[in-house]
């Protein structure tokens, strides 16, 4: 089957779909075919009777005042006085053991009986008003007072009351020791009594649930239509039968024939259910019902000519229709509650066949009616259709509550990052904004005043006047500043481009070369959580690695390179910075002098971005690594 | 401060006119320039610099050396007018801080380099010769801004009306290539260039950028969008 599905869906032409919607319909009516025949089986089945010793068959019956000989079961139909049914049979008791009674068994009969045993009434079915239902398969067991039985032949008289549309019925009766015939009568009265009434329990519960769902979610009108037929089968199993006139007769006939309506109304369910549209004039078919309810005031009997005549066309109509509906859907998917429900369906059709069979006297048949049985089974398995369904709706819910939320996520996650890339040019608009003002402030105030002091240093024709440098490098590091406020984006090489034409001028004057070298293609990693602050540090560290080599180490050359190490699992930048001075000691500089104050400034500035600052001195020169990490931090590490 | 014009000069002395309001650094730079052998005029307003423009039977300057904050106005006026005037001047702001407001707003009218204000003596007279034998500077810091400008990254700074439409690709490649501090010569190798055609490349930049007449500009304004017709 899952080829099959699978077949049908890599291959979409019309002829595969033809061969696989046959495929399925055809499993579908395997399944049904074999439904039917457990049925038959089952009906087949030797009817829960007390062993044929003690079976009385043949009878006298007096009708209107003439006597005959008939043979049990007996379907003499309707007398037409409406006079009871006499039937007088013989019966031979042994020597009846103590503790061991002899009872009366009648397991079918229609419409009611009166039993007496040599002239003693010692029941009327009458007065049970569920053993007077005719669709009911009550059966009367009576024990025989030992008192009554006498040695050799007895009397069994029973009288049969007919008063239903149907004509009367009496099976074949039992009389022998009650332990003998007790084990049937109760497993009749477990299959036609006991069962139904817990089925009907299941019903109004069933009924209840589904009500609830159908006000809670009204536009889904097939559970309004599931609770209607519950609610009428559950009357219907507790509707009594009282063959004495009252005033409320007719209506309880309505409950007893409500078979139509509820044909209907599971109909309506059914075809609504399957995701079927339900057609205007499929309405009609609530018509036989309510025919049957008006009929109700015509009192009962009126009530049962018309279901009579009614209900056997809408039940089977509605059968035939929910069967094919259901067929159809087994044919375009795989169902398992279509399978299930079409199961339903088809055991209930065989016995509705079975019943009619029954009454039409067609078959041999003992009037046990089977398809309200059938109808409560269909209604259990239509209950496990829709919790399947529930569930299965459950689970898509949460599926798609899974879905959303991860949807919901991945949006939440994009519209994050939307905010952050609009909130990127804003900040650097900002950024801009601040550096223009306070490039223009620099402008008019202390840039120009410092201008002006280099101007004036010169003047007096010192040069190298030590007011000049220091004039020119407090300009120099306006300039730095407002280099590290430019957006370069994480591009670190942008920046230093920028501080190299600076260092070239400052070395130029001191017949000082800068060699740029730029060893790897790209020269130092992007990265793209630089801040404006760590591009000033390491400017400004690298400012006073140049102005200690002008200052201090006499050399003529200084190169500067920029690489980016490739480590097992890590990439970073290095720029190292030498000089051909004269080198000097690290360790034993002095400490008061400004050498190595700036020695300490530049390896605070180098810790605050978590780089590492390596310094080698000798003879033959200066050399100071500066090695980048890999990600700069958020905040400044914090200097010990 | 009085004019001071030398009209007689020789015919192999570079003319200069040093435009700059600042007494100090005009009499700095003036003294650095004639040291250096140059014939230096200089001018503290925009009235007096057109004043000394306006002499009759007077060539224009080989060189134009201006601030752009003038007491009587901006700089660029008197750029835009020399360009037009002399054709084959060379115009060079003095910058405080060789930022990218004030350079470019130069380029755009016509100038083809800058000098930074406190500029040691010899630099000075270093940058003036290039820029007579053609090799107009351009800082690292420019060329970023006109790179960024090409991917229209420069959103912050509109009032810089820069069409760097007619850029070429490979001249956007040497600005990158400046901008990240690479040498003429790594540019050149990187590129598959001369050494030597660099810097022409860098005066074709110029030029590019340079915004020719008021209609090209109102035109390009529009096409910055910072005028709405």
């Amino acid at each position: 089957v899952t080829n099959l599905l699978t077949a049908q869906r890599s291959s979409p032409q019309p002829q595969w779909q033809n061969f696989a919607r046959a495929q399925r319909l055809g499993i579908h009516l395997l399944v049904q075919a074999l439904v039917v025949l457990l049925c038959v089986l089952l009906l087949r089945q030797p009817v829960l009777s007390p062993p044929d010793d003690y079976a009385l068959t043949d009878a006298r019956l007096a009708q209107d005042g003439v006597e005959r000989d008939v043979t049990l079961p007996d379907r003499s139909g309707k007398s037409p006085s409406g006079a009871p049914l006499t039937y007088t049979l013989a019966f031979n008791a042994g020597i009846v053991a103590p503790g061991h009674p002899w009872s009366v068994f009648v397991p079918r009969f229609m419409n009611a009986v009166e039993l007496a045993v040599n002239g003693v009434v010692l029941l009327d079915s009458r007065r049970t008003s569920l053993a007077n239902r005719p669709d009911r398969n009550t059966p009367e067991l009576v024990p025989i007072p030992a008192s009554l039985l006498r040695d050799g032949s007895n009397s069994l008289t029973i009288r049969l009351f007919v008063w239903g549309p149907l004509g009367g019925f009496l099976d074949r009766v039992y009389v022998g020791p009650d332990d003998e015939l007790r084990p049937a009568h109760q497993r009749r009265t477990l299959l036609f009594v006991t069962t139904p009434t817990i089925l009907s329990a299941w019903h109004a519960g069933l009924a209840l649930i589904v009500g609830i769902i159908w006000l809670m979610r009204r536009h889904e009108p097939y559970y309004a239509a599931l609770a209607a037929a519950l609610v009428l089968g559950f009357l219907h199993a507790f509707a009594a039968v009282s063959p004495t006139p009252s005033p409320l007769a007719g209506w309880n006939a309505v409950l007893v024939a409500s078979g139509a309506l509820e044909a209907s109304c599971v109909l309506l369910f059914m075809i609504t259910f399957l995701g079927f549209r339900w057609p205007t004039w499929a309405w009609l078919v609530f018509l036989p019902g309510l025919l049957i309810v008006v009929a109700g005031f015509g009192g009962p009997a009126l009530v049962y000519k018309a279901n009579l005549i009614l209900v056997a066309p809408t039940v089977g109509l509605s059968l035939i229709a929910t069967w094919l509906a259901i067929a159809r859907t087994a044919a375009g998917r795989l169902d398992p509650v279509a399978l299930l429900l079409g199961c339903g369906v088809t055991a209930m059709m065989t016995c509705l066949g079975h019943d009619l069979l029954s009454l039409l006297n067609i078959t041999s048949d003992l009037r046990t009616f089977t398809a309200r049985l059938s109808y409560s089974l269909l209604l259990v398995m239509i209950g496990i259709g829709l919790t399947w369904r529930f569930a299965r709706a459950l689970n898509e819910v949460d599926g798609f509550a899974h879905r959303t939320a991860t949807m919901l996520s991945e949006a939440e996650e994009r519209l994050r990052a939307a905010f952050a890339q609009e909130e990127k040019p804003a900040r650097a608009a900002a950024l801009a904004a601040e550096r223009s003002r306070l490039m223009r402030d620099l402008h008019d105030g202390l840039g120009g005043q410092l201008v002006s002091i280099v101007a004036l240093s010169e003047r007096k024709g010192r040069d190298g006047d030590p007011i000049g440098d220091a004039a020119r490098a407090a300009l120099r590091d306006l300039r730095l500043v407002i280099d590290a406020m430019d957006d370069i984006d994480g591009d670190l090489m942008l920046a230093l481009g920028m501080w190299r034409e600076r260092a070239q001028a400052q070395l130029r004057p001191h017949g000082m070369a800068l060699d740029w070298q730029v060893r790897s293609p790209a020269g130092l990693p992007v990265h793209p959580e630089l801040h404006p602050w760590h591009v000033l540090q390491i400017l400004r560290l690298l400012d006073e690695a140049v102005t200690n080599a002008v200052k201090h180490s006499g050399a003529t050359r200084l190169i500067v390179s920029l690489e980016t190490v490739e480590q097992a699992e890590s990439r970073h930048g290095r720029i190292t910075i030498q000089d051909n001075g004269r080198g000097f000691d690290p360790f034993r500089t002095n400490a008061a002098s400004n050498g190595h104050r700036g020695l300490v400034n530049m390896r605070m500035r180098a810790m605050r971005c978590d780089a590492r600052l390596e310094l080698t001195s000798d003879a033959t020169g200066t050399r100071l690594q500066l090695d980048l990490p890999t990600r700069f931090p958020d905040a400044e590490v914090a200097g010990s | 401060m009085a004019l001071k014009s030398h009209n007689d000069r020789p015919e192999s002395k570079i003319s200069v006119l040093l435009v700059e309001d600042d007494p100090l650094t005009r009499e700095r730079l003036h003294e650095v320039l004639s040291a250096a052998e140059f014939e230096v005029t200089s001018a503290a307003t925009l009235a007096e610099a057109s004043a000394v423009l306006d002499l009759p039977d007077r060539a224009g300057p080989n060189v134009l050396l201006t601030d752009l904050q003038l007491p009587d106005g901006h700089g660029t006026a008197l750029i835009r007018e020399v360009r037009q005037r002399f054709p084959d001047t060379e115009i060079m702001v003095i910058s405080i801080f060789g930022d990218e407001q004030s350079v470019i707003s130069a380029i755009t009218v016509g100038a083809t380099g800058y000098l930074l204000k406190d500029a040691f003596p010899a630099d000075i007279a270093a940058a003036v010769r290039d820029l007579v034998a053609g090799h107009s500077p351009i800082s690292s810091s420019i060329a970023r801004f006109i790179v960024r400008q090409t991917q229209g990254q420069t959103k912050a700074t509109p009032q810089l009306p820069l069409n760097t439409a007619k850029l070429t690709p490979r001249e956007i490649d040497i600005l990158w290539g400046i901008a990240k501090g690479f040498s003429y010569a790594d540019i050149a190798g990187n590129l598959g260039l001369s050494r030597h055609t660099v810097p022409s490349h860098i005066k074709n930049i110029y030029r590019k950028l340079e915004v020719n007449s008021r209609s090209e500009a109102v035109f390009e304004a529009l096409q910055q969008g910072l005028i709405r017709l």
